[in-house]
């Protein structure tokens, strides 16, 4: 019933938005007051169908109606509130729903704040938007031609051919399949909105951009526009810092960055927002730069359109780790993003010819040709990315089937762009505020370049940095530290309110040199064995059993339970045992892993995890997901992820054995000798053995009794048998002697009977040097297995510095909104 | 003609067919064992031969399983990381890396792992790092 009515929302949602974006239209065309009230009235009414469909898909949801296909794909009776909620936009089509809320919302903030003559225009462009984003959601089924994805379709819709389904139409199941796993995190409740908001404001440049083309008037919309494209850079900074966080501290992604099409998603359309809040802050200064402001502003909106069709539409599926499912929206989706295009650069290339030029062109010395090659230079690093990305495409120009681009191409082409451009930000900066000639440019550039010069050589030596294009690139990332540093130091003397971009900048300095620094010199940590053989790799000495040479290194380590490793020489590291956790995750284990600096530092420890993932798995099979753990550092991270445990091997074998057993009762060998096992302990140690626990308590002292004549050497060992299930501990001290006959030594060990549990214990060794003594022990039906855990730990050194650089990034940029806000109000309080 | 406008042309003609030699260059084909002889970073897709099972050995830290390519050839694959959480459950895998002889060396691995409850649902790949 709720179902129906929320269709009907939907439905009814999109037809006001239809409609409305007719009345914009007209309203826009003949400048008309009273038609653009009418369309904000059906803007209105159509944001609060949403809200109702999206208010009954959340109470779907929280009362587990699973009989519909969203509410059972990503949810399940065992989520927690917060998840429930997240679990509205976990999924595609809620995550279309929450796109468009975001955006009616800031539909209602230009409505407030725009002045005519864009007010209607920009209003019927983001509307136009919306009509396509609604129409992914409608689930119309039009003479066979399906239209749409709707979040409440029932599960009969979705699987009519379900057998469960033929036997019993009304079905409901008991239990949905639940979020997934990696899913269920905090980040999953800020990220996703984030994004949205990101994407939602990005498409108001675009808006401004296609106003200013209809109505002809190319340089007033900088002022409004440029507050909202700043704030949408701001919003899609953070939102791929959240994700890269994500991916880094719980996802086990092993960094930050990866280039997978969806990261990719987000940094295309930051890029050249980028590039239009260059042009538009230059425009404002002088005639220039109207043409590649408009340009930019449809093309970071055509960014976005065009990223959501290659994660959206199933294209990437085999190419991306985590695209969305394909809902067969591919059509509509590909309509969408050639509206969007053809529209935008179709006005733009009509109205061209009337757009106006430069009188004369801009000197290279100049703020005008600094701040226009970055804006190109952003450009052309997005275009680069754009065209990795789009490998499933673009790829079958050269090969069929194609795979996606190696990591190297995107590496090697964004690594020299990106050195430029941080040259280019100095320049700029310093002509920005000041005019200066050739020769006066370099005198100023001496002391930044003197001390960029020192830090570098100071990183390089530190560092041991031996790759001369590591060094460049290392010199161009501090030149933008230091040289912006210098202007906004100036700057914030004088006009403190003006720093915002000279901040920006030293924030993209910081983030060059942090992913150069925690990238390239990421280093595995490894025993000094391991270490060793790594070396050999790479001198190319090992070869293979077939006589290859080998070229993939070891980069983890086994780490038994106490017994401690010494690791790259700085730190003795000491697995102390797994603990149980069912607070979060059922079955999760927590591994205890010890590090203590050798040179004396303060011992700490690492936490990672191992849970089941339990919407995947089964009966006769655990799939098992990990939670590293990150130990955040100013000069570098620890990152450490369990591989594989004693204790997930011991599940494992235990389901295999389960699933073998029920197939064939494969169990014709019994062994009927008693075992016979050899422990060793140190003093106060206790092993496991199946079912007992047998502990070293210390030495005995030991009286003559007993004792063979002649005895050098006579120790008891005092040794407690616990076993757990009847509560019981029983103490037996085995007696271990040397004596000497016929000048001759020999070892006299009787066994201790325990004759309740049919077992006899042996003292059959002492090693002095490692303070250890070894039991034999007959009778355990179970063989002892030493407790480890297979480790992946990665130092990554400042990392710290990317992330100071994106938040410094994301403050310039705050800086930048609040004065170029300011005014736009000003101007608003005027008219 | 401008000679500022010729130049700008070349560099932007230049700069483009560079680009795309570059990616042509660093994309290749889904191929199959036979098809990776002399590719230094091949993609073969193909699914575990499960008769033959799959091991991670402590001792030389491998991960060692047989893959059937999709002409049916059966190879073993070397991987020199942990087995994957959800190897078993995975109906198609790509492996990334070198034929040596009659080994594969896979120095990446991507999973494709069905949705349980619906068979529309084509699956995603993971990389077999990341789980």
């Amino acid at each position: 019933m709720l179902g129906i009515l929320g269709k009907v929302l939907i439905s009814a949602s999109f037809s006001a938005s239809l409609v409305a974006m007719v009345f914009y239209f007209i309203s826009a065309n003949r400048d008309e007051e009273k038609t653009l009230k009418i369309g904000n009235w059906l803007f209105a009414a159509k944001a609060v169908f949403l809200v109702a469909a999206s208010g009954i898909l959340m109470y779907l949801i929280f009362q587990h109606q699973f009989q519909y296909y969203y509410v059972f794909n990503y949810t399940s009776l065992d989520l927690t509130p917060r998840y429930l909620f997240s679990a509205f936009y976990g999924g595609q089509e809620g995550s279309f729903m929450l796109w468009i809320l975001i955006s009616a919302l800031l539909g209602f903030g230009l409505m407030k704040w725009t002045r005519s003559p864009y007010k209607a225009p920009v209003l019927f462009f983001l509307t136009l938007t919306q009509v396509f984003l609604l129409s992914m959601l409608l689930g119309w089924d039009i003479f066979g031609l399906k239209l749409g994805a709707s979040p409440f379709r029932t599960i009969a819709e979705e699987m009519p051919n379900a057998p469960f389904l033929q036997t019993n139409p009304d079905f409901v199941p008991a239990d949905g399949s639940g979020l997934n796993d990696l899913l269920k995190s905090p980040w999953m409740m800020i990220h996703p909105p984030i994004l949205f908001v990101g994407f939602a404001m990005m498409t108001i440049p675009y808006c401004f951009a296609m106003a200013a083309l209809w109505k002809q008037k190319y340089n007033e919309w900088i002022g409004p526009a440029l507050p909202w494209t700043l704030s949408a850079n701001v919003a899609l900074l953070t939102a791929i810092f959240l994700g890269g966080y994500w991916a880094y501290v719980t996802l086990s992604f092993g960094g930050y960055w990866a280039w997978d099409p969806v990261e990719n998603a987000s940094l295309v359309p930051w890029l050249i927002g980028t590039a239009g809040i260059h042009t538009m802050i230059i425009q404002r200064k002088s005639a220039i730069a109207q043409k590649s402001s408009i340009l930019f502003a449809i093309l970071a909106y055509v960014a976005v359109v065009y990223e959501t069709f290659l994660t959206r539409s199933g294209i990437l599926g085999s190419s991306s780790v985590h695209s969305f499912v394909d809902l067969g929206l591919y059509n509509q989706l590909l309509a969408f993003m050639l509206v969007v295009t053809l529209v935008g650069l179709g006005l733009f290339f009509w109205r061209y010819r009337e757009l106006p030029s430069p009188d004369k062109e801009a000197k290279i010395l100049s703020r005008e040709f600094m701040t226009v090659t970055g804006a190109m230079l952003l450009l052309i690093l997005g275009s680069v990315i754009i065209l990795g990305t789009s490998s499933p495409i673009l790829g079958k120009l050269f090969v069929e089937n194609p795979t996606p681009p190696e990591i190297s191409f995107y590496n090697n082409w964004s690594m020299p762009i990106v050195m430029i451009m941080a040259v280019f930000t100095v320049l700029g900066q310093y002509l920005f505020w000041k005019k200066y000639d050739a020769e006066s440019l370099a005198s100023a550039l001496i002391n930044p370049l003197l001390v960029t010069s020192a830090v570098t050589i100071f990183s390089i030596i530190m560092g041991d940095v031996r790759n001369l294009y590591y060094m460049v690139y290392l010199f161009c990332g501090y030149f933008a530290i230091v040289g912006n540093a210098w202007v906004m130091v100036r700057l914030a003397l004088q006009k403190p309110k003006l720093i915002g971009g000279s901040l920006t900048h030293i924030g993209f300095g910081m983030l060059l040199v942090g992913i150069l620094a925690s990238s390239a010199y990421n280093e595995a940590l490894v025993d000094q064995k391991t270490a060793n053989y790594n070396a050999a790799v790479e001198r190319g000495e090992v070869t293979d059993e077939q006589g290859f040479k080998v070229t993939q290194k070891e980069e983890m380590l086994v780490l038994n339970l106490d017994e401690p490793v010494l690791v790259d020489n700085r730190y003795t590291v000491t697995y102390e045992g797994y603990e149980l956790d069912n607070r979060v995750r059922r079955g999760q284990q927590n591994y205890k892993i010890k590090f203590e600096p050798v040179d004396g530092g303060k011992p700490f420890y690492m936490i990672p995890e191992v849970y089941p993932m339990l919407t995947s798995s089964s009966q006769e099979n655990i799939q098992w997901s990990v939670d590293p753990d990150v130990r955040t550092g100013l000069l570098s991270d620890i990152y450490l992820y369990v591989g594989g445990s004693s204790y997930v091997q011991e599940q494992n074998d235990r389901i295999a054995e389960n699933s073998m057993m029920q197939n064939v009762a494969a169990r014709d060998t019994v062994d009927e000798e008693p075992k016979v096992q050899t422990l060793t302990f140190n003093p106060g140690q206790t092993i496991d053995v199946g079912k007992f626990k047998i502990r070293f308590v210390n030495y005995a002292k030991t009286d003559s009794t007993g004792l063979p004549p002649n005895t050098t050497i006579g120790v008891r060992a005092e040794v407690e048998l616990i076993h757990p299930a009847s509560n019981r501990i029983i103490t037996v001290d085995p007696l271990f002697a040397v004596y000497s006959q016929n000048g001759q030594s020999y070892i006299y060990s009787p066994p201790a009977m325990v004759s309740e549990f049919d077992l006899e214990f042996q003292f059959t060794q002492i090693n002095p040097q490692e303070n250890s003594i070894e039991l034999t022990v007959t009778g355990l039906e179970e063989e002892y297995e030493p407790e480890w855990v297979l480790i992946v730990a990665d130092e990554k050194p400042f990392i710290s510095v990317v992330w100071a650089g994106t938040f410094i990034l994301m403050a310039g940029f705050s800086i930048s909104i609040l004065r170029h806000w300011n005014r736009e109000r000003k101007k608003n309080n005027e008219s | 003609m401008k000679p500022k406008l010729i130049i700008g042309i070349i560099a932007i003609v230049g700069f483009t067919s560079l680009l795309m030699y570059n990616f042509g260059e660093s994309i290749s084909t889904y191929t199959t064992f036979e098809g990776a002889e002399n590719q230094s970073s091949a993609h073969i897709p193909g699914t575990w031969d499960e008769e033959k099972g799959a091991e991670f050995s402590l001792e030389t830290k491998r991960f060692t399983f047989y893959m059937k390519d999709e002409d049916g050839v059966s190879k073993k694959v070397v991987y020199p990381k942990p087995k994957p959480n959800n190897f078993e459950d995975a109906d198609q895998l790509v492996v990334i890396g070198e034929m040596r002889g009659d080994i594969f060396y896979a120095n990446e691995m991507l999973m494709k792992c069905p949705s349980k409850y619906n068979d529309n649902d084509p699956g995603q790949f993971t990389k077999a790092s990341d789980s």
